[in-house]
């Protein structure tokens, strides 16, 4: 059965990353995204107020991260995918933020990945169209970054995974890099050939690409073989909520208005064999404390759920 | 460019006279002959035959009525006001539509929409596909026979068959539907334009459809190019089917609309094809005493929309030119059209920066602008236009004076300059 999997952030901490890890398996997790841009987090990029922790050496950071890998071997949970943290560039903001996170915290964040052993490594490309005028030009910006690290990916074996994003106007959220799969195809396809690896592949958002209409099932079908990841998680399809799936309708007849059918079409269509993994740490803070093991059970539930659904049929 | 008003919202269908005036009065020179007026989607919707008025209760079915019948008052009034229809929409069915069987109805009321709009002299007019549903091959497939079937007539009457992006419904979830991908839209187009062998169909850009998904409307216009014949201008807001006055559907200021991705596109493809002011929502929500005003406020915003998309159109008129204004504004001109439309010097009324040069040009101060030559055009680099016109005006200078505005440039700096006194 495909394997489920789910991102750590709320659920593992740096105190005792061992209890995190064990729940995830008690919830029937198999596999965790590690959510290394907790680390470093968005908000604080945005405002140049970095707190550092990148900072440390390769060496630190590995000992700072050793019982992290340890507690998640010992709980039998494969760390298969991990975000960078981001953005790794802020189109307006001081030259200083942008060295240090293009060449202090990406290289670093490779490294961690690495030595958890995780072949997967989800990148946010930049958000520059306003300035550079088209898609195609921010895309050069985001493919110089990815040069700037496919070497260590190619000699740590990491695959880096460009996601499905979404923009900001005034509140609406609308679409963003990678949200053309015809074209993250091409260019996957000419990295990869660039580099003669598996350097680049893709990270499926079904909650961005609830948000900006996208058609999941023809979307996961143009990449095909180049999708390697998963961000599971639902929303509205106004704000980016990443809660549990099935959660969201908006008719009397009470029906899923995100596209989950589409999404298992799709995932069967390809036969997806990566991990069905839970974007969705917002629902474990926004139960009660108290069921957050039941929050984790129900949405491991939902992936046994998928995984039956995808496999169906499956030879 | 020609701007037209969709006519839903300001005219009512029986008594259409005080609504045309209204469109006329406000200056438009065009109208959508939009037949969904006289034959309403909520009408279709619910009584699952051709209908024709407004009256609830009391619709024609069938053979007892015709479109033409029911939109000839429409006519006669836009003749009476000098109103040319250059572009119709045919009768469609709701987004949400649960009606599956109505697939020679609308085929029937397309044919006799083409009918009136070669009697109308109309050249143009946006047929939804017959089929919904999620786009791809099948249903591409399923409506090449209908609209192949529509090119006849519509090749007798020498109008243009527009496909238009759609949305999709996931319960209740607008989504993107068909057309809403250029490139298969734009192959649609192509293949049906080969089958007829001449260009028999073209595309309307439905700025509504593709806001309610926030589609990324420069990719969508620039993939499908010269295609795009028609682009429905509208506004709302996130989440909800609707047609606002553009600029209106914001938050804390700011528009939640992408008409800088628009811009663009319809910049980058040279568009000149029918721009069509949509404001039903916001027509139909203003007072009829209003609603005068509301339309001339309109117009205005189709005409600022026009200068946006043809913003070099101005910068070409004049020989020579000189800016006003050594601020970002001025950078972002000198930044994107200043090796092509060169200025010959800057002028401000700071005189801190007199006699400096700013991006490699000189700055002078205004008082130099009464030497320029007769046809020399000052441009307006600065938000305080109507003061520095005035300023300029005042000071007895007779040259063109035009406004720049670097709102929707086709590039931006990354950073402001640091404010000056």
């Amino acid at each position: 059965m495909l394997r489920i999997g789910v991102q750590t952030k709320n659920v593992v901490d740096d105190e005792h990353p061992e209890e995190g890890f064990a729940m995830l398996k008690r919830a029937g997790f198999s596999c965790a995204d590690f959510s290394l841009n907790g680390y470093l987090l968005n908000t604080d990029i945005y405002q140049a107020a970095l707190n550092r922790f990148f900072d440390a050496s390769v060496q630190e950071l590995e000992q700072f991260f050793a019982p992290h890998k340890n507690a998640a071997k010992a709980a039998e949970i494969t760390i298969n995918q991990m975000h960078m943290p981001y953005p790794v560039y802020v189109p307006d903001g001081q030259r200083e933020l942008n060295d240090y996170l293009w060449k202090e915290v990406a290289p670093k964040s490779m490294a961690v990945c690495a030595f958890l052993k995780c072949p997967y490594i989800v990148i946010h490309g930049f958000k520059m169209m306003k300035f550079l005028g088209s898609e195609e030009e921010e895309w050069k910006r985001t493919e110089a970054f990815i040069d700037s690290i496919a070497p260590l990916a190619k000699e740590m074996g990491i695959t880096i995974c460009i996601e499905n994003l979404y923009g900001n106007l005034a509140g609406h959220l609308v679409e963003g890099p990678g949200c053309d799969a015809k074209k993250a195809a091409e260019r996957i396809d000419r990295i990869n050939d660039r580099y003669h690896a598996q350097i680049l592949g893709f990270c499926f958002d079904t909650g961005h690409a609830n948000l900006v209409g996208l058609d999941f099932e023809k979307f996961i079908m143009i990449l095909n073989d180049r999708l390697k990841v998963l961000h599971i998680h639902d929303n509205d399809g106004i704000g980016d909520l990443h809660q549990i799936p099935f959660a969201f309708t908006k008719t009397r007849e009470n029906k899923s208005s995100t596209d989950w059918e589409g999404f298992i079409r799709g995932l069967k269509n390809i036969a997806f064999q990566g991990i069905l993994s839970f974007e969705t740490a917002p629902a474990l803070t926004s139960f009660p404390s108290v069921m957050k093991q039941d929050v984790l059970a129900f949405l491991a539930r939902i992936g046994i759920y998928f995984a039956g659904e995808i496999e169906t049929g499956r030879h | 460019m020609k701007i037209s008003c969709a006519p839903r919202g300001s005219v009512a269908s029986k008594h259409p006279r005080q609504g045309i005036s209204d469109i006329a009065e406000a200056g438009f020179a065009y109208i959508m002959l939009d037949m969904s007026l006289v034959c309403p989607p909520e009408r279709l919707e619910k009584t699952g035959n051709v209908c024709y008025g407004e009256t609830e209760g009391r619709e024609k079915q069938g053979s007892q009525g015709t479109i033409y019948e029911a939109i000839r008052p429409m006519l006669e009034q836009c003749e009476i006001q000098h109103l040319q229809c250059n572009l119709a929409r045919a009768p469609y069915l709701q987004r949400d539509t649960k009606r599956r069987n109505l697939g020679s109805t609308l085929k029937q009321l397309a044919l006799e929409s083409i009918a009136i709009c070669g009697q109308a002299k109309c050249k143009t007019i946006i047929v939804q596909p017959l089929l919904m549903g999620k786009a791809g091959r099948d249903i591409r497939e399923r409506n090449r026979a209908y609209y192949l079937e529509l090119a006849v007539l519509a090749k007798q009457e020498n109008v243009q068959i527009l496909l238009e992006n759609q949305c999709g419904d996931i319960n209740g979830h607008l989504v993107r539907g068909i057309c809403s991908d250029g490139t298969q839209a734009a192959e649609w187009i192509d293949e049906l334009n080969e089958t007829v062998g001449e260009e028999r169909f073209g595309f309307c850009l439905d700025v509504g459809a593709c806001n309610l998904s926030g589609q990324d409307m420069y990719e969508l216009a620039t993939v499908l190019g010269d295609r795009v014949k028609a682009v429905l201008l509208c506004d709302s807001y996130v989440g909800s089917d609707g047609a606002m006055l553009p600029f209106t559907c914001v938050r804390q200021g700011q528009s939640q609309t992408d008409w800088l991705s628009l811009i663009r596109g319809l910049r980058e493809i040279r568009f000149d094809g029918e721009l069509i002011m949509d404001l039903r929502d916001t027509a139909a929500a203003f007072s009829p005493i209003l609603r005068p005003g509301l339309l001339k406020m309109a117009k205005s915003v189709a005409e600022y929309f026009e200068w946006q998309i043809g913003i070099e159109k101005q910068l070409r008129k004049n020989s020579s030119r000189v800016l006003f204004g050594a601020g970002n504004m001025c950078r972002n001109y000198m930044k994107c059209y200043g090796e092509k439309y060169p200025p010959l010097f800057i002028c401000d009324n700071n005189r801190g920066v007199w006699e400096t040069r700013f991006c490699g040009v000189p700055v002078k101060q205004p008082e130099t602008l009464k030497n320029l030559p007769e046809d020399c055009a000052v441009i307006i680099c600065n938000i305080y236009y109507r003061e520095i016109e005035m300023q300029l005006r005042q000071m007895g200078l007779k040259n063109p004076i035009e406004f720049f505005n670097d709102e929707y440039m086709p590039t931006f700096y990354f950073d402001r300059l640091e404010a000056r006194d």
